[in-house]
């Protein structure tokens, strides 16, 4: 090692400088213009043609949307004589609350509203940093939720199996901000006031043990609480507008991944029943036009279920459309998973992991994260998709768009709905991408 | 560096636990035959290095050992324990067998400490709060300690390797494997590698090292094992394969690599 230092020459010792704060180039507005816009006679000569092309483009549009537009009327006619060449939106306007809600009664859309609102609390604490078992909130949010909103839809007797599993979900809703309460106050959580009680009975189960017995109770209070509430029972069929559309497309963007998940990882298994199985299923769906599924779903599904089952419209246009999603989304997650190095599998291994260790906490985290764009893109575009649900009648916002043309005072009113869905529906699709991106900027880890 | 060469313990204990024992092994890959009757022991506490030139099967032997990789012919035991075709026995072989390789292969998604503790919460299922204290012990043998925090990406290629050494002692292996650890990292970031590798077989931890790092196998090694085209082609202690090859293409291979390290 030493033969390459001189020991006789006096060495220098060599100080690493101190780093500098970045240089911040700053332009302000006009600085901003002249550099991106007007810099150079190319430059400038696009930044015309541009312009000029959208305003010729935008100025039919707004003149016909805003300038000319009638906001108040009681038929079209009146529109029409207000001002002929303008929209109306007054149609639109009158019939807004039945593109959301669909035939829902008018006085009862507050349950619609209080059900999604509480799926937003439910979610909620999974933003917070001090709460633990976030995934455990998430899979009950999955598995719990649908009973509580569904129970609130459609409302029925304070009886039966509905209500109480019904009950049971609003008692682990309020377990957790009961929980969360305890936790910025400092205090224990609710299960580890019981669980010196239960160490007597069983030692080893007395976390788990207590966390039940305090969800169990809870769930009874909520039962006869609730007891003397009666919801009117509202028939699916009344169901509606954006919201029924928004019921089934989270159905299939909340199982399309878990499905596509298995089957992309039963395509890639050694086991070969498995392995055809996913096959199978992945492209038979795939290769079959989504209106046709949901026209089968609707006329075969019958065939496969026992008669005793009573199954209606909606829940057959759910299960196809999330079996549709799922198949697509298998191929999505099959993509991010031939992205992972095989090295990645060896490390795992290495350390000992097992199969599904190794990929639902190496493989499956790093490659749903490089696909979070094309997982965001098939949520936008099976969200779209389940417009279609409007040709086997589900009177879903594009049906509702359609019957405001057919309605007496409104005949004839086509285009104006259909752009306020637009408008709807970019509001919806954009805010999904935009937070895909904040997500995988919060999820960049590394370089 | 500590430059202690470690030859007593070599000589000395001749006799002890047989820590693997490969019998026999064939391996195809296809029609492609990759190892050709290897036979080996190994006793436990002894450090083996492997050389030879690329494609002679050097990963591909030591990616058995560890159920990496099937084999068709032959048997490969690791403490008496015979290695099977089965999940169960992969499992009990990789508790006690831990790997490095030449790529590192960090989880990037984790946290360096994170990259340490998962292995020992998931299946040695100890409490979290004990896994970070005995990770920041080894993190801290290993010279990062503090870069607990940092994900794989954004520490250096000399660091992410000890790190990978830290994260293969935490599940409390028996024998270690290196595949080429240090073949890419920098000269600098090779002599720190190497001094925590040192620093393990001092410890007395069996080890069986594929590099051509001729003076790490010379300071460390009980056994140089000389592999080409899937066969051992010779093996005895540093001094005598080194010095005093048996075969020409021991040492013409020996010659071509010597005159590019020193
Ligand atoms: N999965 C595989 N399928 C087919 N052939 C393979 C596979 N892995 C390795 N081989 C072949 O087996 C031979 C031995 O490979 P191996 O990686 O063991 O060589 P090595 O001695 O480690 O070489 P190096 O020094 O370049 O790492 C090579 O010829 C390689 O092409
Ligand atoms: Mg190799």
């Amino acid at each position: 090692m030493g033969k390459l230092t001189n020991p006789k020459a006096e060495l220098l010792e060599f100080v690493p400088r101190p780093s500098r704060p970045p240089v911040v180039v700053t332009y302000g507005f006009t600085g901003w213009l002249k550099k991106h816009l007007f810099g150079g006679f190319w430059n400038t000569l696009q930044t015309i043609a541009v312009f000029s092309l959208l305003y010729l483009l935008l100025k039919p549009f707004i003149e016909w949307s805003v300038i000319d537009a009638v906001w108040v009327a009681s038929t079209r006619r009146e529109c029409l004589e207000i001002s002929p060449d303008g929209a109306c939106w007054a149609g639109v306007i009158t019939w807004f609350n039945n593109l959301i809600y669909g035939r829902y009664p008018d006085e009862l859309q507050w349950r619609i509203n209080l059900g999604f609102g509480l799926g937003l609390v439910w979610l909620m604490p999974l933003v917070l940093k001090k709460l633990k078992n976030k995934i455990g909130i998430a899979i009950m949010a999955v598995v719990l939720y649908p009973f509580l909103a569904n129970y609130l839809f459609i409302g029925g007797e304070p009886n039966g199996l509905h209500y109480i599993i019904a009950c049971v979900a609003l008692a682990y809703l309020m377990m957790i901000y009961i929980n969360i309460i305890l936790i910025y106050t400092g205090c224990q959580l609710l299960e580890q006031y019981l669980e010196p009680l239960l160490e007597r009975i069983s030692p080893k189960k007395a976390a788990l043990l207590s966390h039940v017995a305090c969800w169990f109770v809870l769930s009874l209070l909520i039962v006869s609480i609730f007891q003397g509430v009666q919801l009117q029972h509202v028939p699916i069929d009344m169901w509606g507008g954006l919201f029924l559309t928004v019921v089934i497309s989270s159905f299939a963007i909340v199982m399309a991944l878990p499905i596509g998940v298995f089957l992309a990882l039963g395509r890639r298994s050694n086991m070969p029943v498995i392995k055809w199985f996913s096959i199978a299923i992945i492209e038979l769906v795939r290769s079959v036009p989504m209106i046709t599924v949901l026209f089968m779903s609707v006329t075969m599904m019958p065939l496969f279920f026992p008669n005793t089952m009573d199954l209606n419209k909606l829940s057959q246009v759910i299960i196809a459309v999330c079996i549709f999603a799922g198949a697509y989304m298998a191929e999505t997650v099959r993509g991010g998973l031939q992205a992972i190095s095989p090295g990645q599998f060896d490390a795992a291994k290495s350390v000992g992991l097992g199969y599904w260790q190794t990929m639902f906490l190496i493989i499956l985290p790093q490659a749903l994260k490089l696909m979070i764009p094309n997982i965001v893109t098939s949520f936008i575009s099976m969200f779209k998709d389940t417009t279609l649900v409007s040709i086997i009648g589900l009177f879903d916002i594009m049906l509702m768009a359609r019957n405001i043309s057919i309605d007496k005072d409104w005949y004839g009113l086509h285009s104006e709905p259909l752009v306020a869905i637009s408008f709807i529906f970019f509001i919806v699709c954009y805010g999904m991408s935009q937070y895909s991106q904040s997500l995988e900027k919060k999820l960049k880890t590394s370089r | 560096m500590n430059n202690k060469i470690t030859d007593i313990s070599s000589q000395e204990k001749n006799s002890g636990t047989i820590a693997i024992k490969v019998d026999g092994l064939n391996k195809w890959f296809d029609k492609f035959h990759v190892l050709k009757d290897i036979s080996m022991s190994v006793l436990e506490k002894k450090i083996i290095v492997i050389c030879g030139p690329s494609g002679s099967g050097k990963s591909t032997l030591i990616r058995c050992l560890n159920h990496l990789e099937l084999f068709q012919e032959g048997s490969v035991s690791i403490f008496g324990q015979e290695l099977l075709n089965d999940k169960k026995s992969a499992t009990l072989i990789r508790e006690n067998v831990g790997m490095l390789f030449q790529n590192f292969n960090l989880f990037p998604h984790l946290t360096i400490l994170k990259n340490c503790t998962l292995g020992p919460i998931w299946l040695k299922k100890i409490p979290e709060s004990k896994a970070v204290e005995q990770a920041m012990v080894l993190l801290d043998r290993v010279g990062v300690s503090k870069l607990v925090s940092k994900y794989p990406g954004q520490i250096s290629g000399g660091q992410q390797q000890r790190v990978a050494i830290a994260r293969a002692l935490a599940m409390e292996p028996r024998i270690m494997l290196f595949d080429e650890p240090t073949s890419a990292l920098d000269p600098e970031m090779i002599k720190k590698v190497l001094d925590v590798m040192i620093d393990l077989a001092e410890s007395g931890m069996t080890m069986i090292c594929v590099t051509h790092e001729m003076q790490f196998a010379h300071q460390v090694a009980d056994q140089i094992i000389f592999m080409s085209d899937g066969e051992i082609v010779e093996t005895g202690p540093p001094e005598q394969v080194l010095k005093n090859p048996k075969w020409d293409r021991t040492s013409h291979f020996l010659q071509h690599i010597l005159s590019h390290t020193s």
